[in-house]
């Protein structure tokens, strides 16, 4: 087992594949916290996205609506935890774990109520992978990044376009502002409140698209704890990459690659029981989240709700 | 206010088991017969509200000091497998029930302990969230559970993901012996009432009140506030640990892979309710494990998914807590 085994293009592949949906969903809460909220309803979120994706593509038969259902279903939760934090000036934690739990426990009761128990569950087509004419003959390269599924690219994109977005707009610089400085971003007649809102809304869209990926992508079918701790390696993922689009992506990638090749181990080492092959994965984001945390810097207003009235 | 959340989730609770086509009516029934109506059923709330009751207070221990340990559940597994590896070795040596259950207990809350302090650890060394560690810790140990069950201490005679039974001498003493309710809701209300004496009576307790309220008060105020967090973080965590051996000990007698059915959020969800008060933990936890209980026999009888019992307990909550904060903003007009 030389060095090859580690970079073998099988494992790179499998890598920008299983990232897929952690890159969409820590773009979503790199969004969120960049205007000052932070939600950690991430994991309701996606399993929420990933059954109501799932189902509504099983019962119409047509992914692109169980995309968009997944985005509306996750929207309404950010829609509660933004009622609740920016509005009431609730505690974004509490709510935001309620809201978690409240997604858990909603998929699962969704999915029981549209599909019932079956001996085989149900299954749906995963996105085929999807070879890029030019760019797949390349050497190196060729190989693993360009033979993913069509989500895959287009997720890498939503990276390029959120940079853009958030480094190179006026809008942008305003969601940065107002999750710096809400008070001194209102007198200056940013809207905070509408600001946060719309990005609660679009991120929590983004995070439901990427709880759907997981059915279209990987299984192809929904089963219950499918999310797996995903939501929560998203928002340390926007840590590790220190609220900036790209360095997610270069995370979400390690942890795709510490995903792929733990498969690939669990394939080639018999005598270890695959348990422990499955807990790799989380030992390896706690050992990162070292490295995570060391002088992070958060927004300055994060989980502080803005309260307008009150007195500087 | 507590009666809208309840209204709006009984609901939502009916809605669904129409939908499942059954009569909401007769489910009902059943599910308050088989929580508060019987015997049986008070048995089964208590053993329910044992963990539930352990669980919140280790939350809250946590949420006093600051910091939020949302590792419940992993803490529960450590605790069964560190309780029943202890019943399975001492099973040779014979000893009486006397010396066999504290054995089996402590070891439960030591593993607990040690398991929350590899996140404390992380937190107080290189300032690492607890929250994320803690989750992610979670698998870990459910990986490790799933491990032990269908590997090493797997009973080939069970057919399913379960280990060898520990020694009779191991097993808690029975309270309600016809239910079979065990007398670790004695223990758990009694570390409740311990933990209100420690926080609200004792110096330490005010000092991680003070930590709590305040970091940066509290540190100019020469408390050690590390120290005081990794305290509290880690007696809650032997908590935990120690409702797994519970669950071990008394309801399971072995250990299983569905040794908490998510006890630990449900934990979160009645820590947030009792404002991380103790006492009020008791009475809340209780309430939650009827609800437990309940849906225990909903799923029986209609088929309810078992997490279902979640959004029951999470929608309970946001609506108070939106009730409530609701109310504060109304307040502050009338001044």
């Amino acid at each position: 087992m030389g060095w090859q085994f580690f970079f073998d293009p099988e494992v790179l592949r499998q890598m920008v594949f299983v990232a897929t949906p952690l890159v969409l969903a820590a773009q979503g809460e790199l969004l969120i916290q960049r205007s000052g909220i932070l939600n950690v309803s991430i994991e309701g979120m996606m399993a929420l996205g990933a059954v109501v994706g799932f189902l509504v593509a099983y019962v119409t038969g047509a992914k692109l609506f169980g995309l968009v259902a997944a985005a509306l279903a996750a929207a309404i939760l950010g829609l509660v935890l933004g009622y609740a934090a920016i509005t009431l000036h609730a505690p974004q934690l509490t709510i935001g774990l309620a809201l978690f739990i409240l997604g858990t426990g909603l998929s699962s009761l969704l999915y029981r109520m549209v599909i019932g128990l079956r001996f085989l569950p149900p299954m749906i087509a995963t996105f085929p992978a999807v070879e890029v004419p030019v760019l797949s003959e390349l050497p190196i390269v060729g190989r693993w990044l360009f033979r993913v599924p069509a989500p895959s690219y287009v997720v890498i994109g939503v990276v390029a376009i959120m940079h853009l977005f958030l480094f190179h707009t006026t809008i942008g610089l305003r969601v940065r502002a107002t999750g710096e400085n809400p008070r001194c971003a209102d007198s200056l007649g940013i809207p905070v409140t509408r600001l946060r809102y719309a990005c609660l809304m679009i991120g929590g869209m983004l995070i439901g698209v990427a709880g759907a990926l997981l059915p279209m992508m990987l299984t192809g079918t929904y089963s219950e704890g499918m999310v797996g701790g995903r939501g929560w390696i998203s928002l340390m993922l926007v840590i590790l990459g220190r609220w900036v689009p790209f360095g997610t992506l270069m995370g979400a990638w390690l942890f795709g690659y510490v995903d792929a090749l733990q498969y690939r181990l669990g394939l080639t080492i018999q005598t270890v029981p695959p348990q422990f092959m499955l807990m790799l994965p989380y030992v390896f984001v706690v050992l990162v989240a070292i490295r995570a945390y060391r002088g992070a810097q958060a927004p300055q207003a994060l989980l502080k709700p803005y309260d307008r009235e009150a007195r500087a | 206010m507590y009666v809208a959340a309840l209204a709006a989730a009984l609901a939502i609770n009916t809605l669904v088991i129409a939908i499942l086509r059954h009569d909401p009516w007769v489910a009902y029934k059943t599910a308050l017969n088989d929580s508060l109506g019987s015997i049986g059923g008070f048995a089964q709330t208590l053993n329910r509200m044992t963990p539930l009751l352990l669980v919140a207070i280790t939350f809250s221990l946590s949420r006093q000091v600051g910091l939020a340990n949302i590792g419940m559940d992993g803490q529960i597994y450590v605790g069964g497998v560190l309780a029943t590896g202890i019943g399975l070795s001492l099973a040779p040596a014979g000893l009486p029930a006397w010396q066999m259950v504290p054995l089996v207990l402590a070891g439960g809350a030591m593993a607990g302990a040690a398991f929350v302090l590899i996140a404390g650890v992380l937190r107080a060394a290189w300032g690492v969230s607890e929250i994320f560690t803690t989750v992610m810790l979670n698998f870990v140990a459910a990986y490790l559970v799933e491990f032990l069950c269908t590997g090493p201490w797997n009973d080939p005679t069970a057919g399913e993901a379960i280990t060898y039974p520990i020694p009779r001498t191991a097993a808690l003493p029975m309270l309600i012996t016809r239910g079979g309710a065990h007398t670790g809701v004695l223990l758990a209300c009694a570390v409740a009432v311990l933990t209100w004496g420690l926080l609200y009576r004792t110096v330490p307790g005010y000092e991680m009140r003070a930590v709590g309220a305040n970091a940066r008060a509290a540190l100019i105020a020469g408390i050690g506030v590390t120290r005081v967090q990794l305290i509290a973080l880690t007696l809650g965590g032997g908590l935990s640990g120690l409702a797994g051996a519970i669950e071990v000990a008394g309801v399971h007698e072995r250990l299983l892979v569905g040794l908490t059915p998510g006890y630990g959020f449900m934990g979160i969800l009645v820590a947030v309710l009792a404002r991380y008060h103790p006492l009020v933990l008791i009475p809340v936890s209780f309430a939650f494990a009827v609800l437990v209980a309940g849906s225990d026999s909903l799923q029986r009888t209609v088929g309810f998914p078992a997490s279902a019992v979640f959004l029951v307990q999470a929608l309970v909550v946001i609506v108070i807590m939106v009730v409530e904060a609701l109310r504060a903003r109304r307040e502050r007009y009338v001044i």
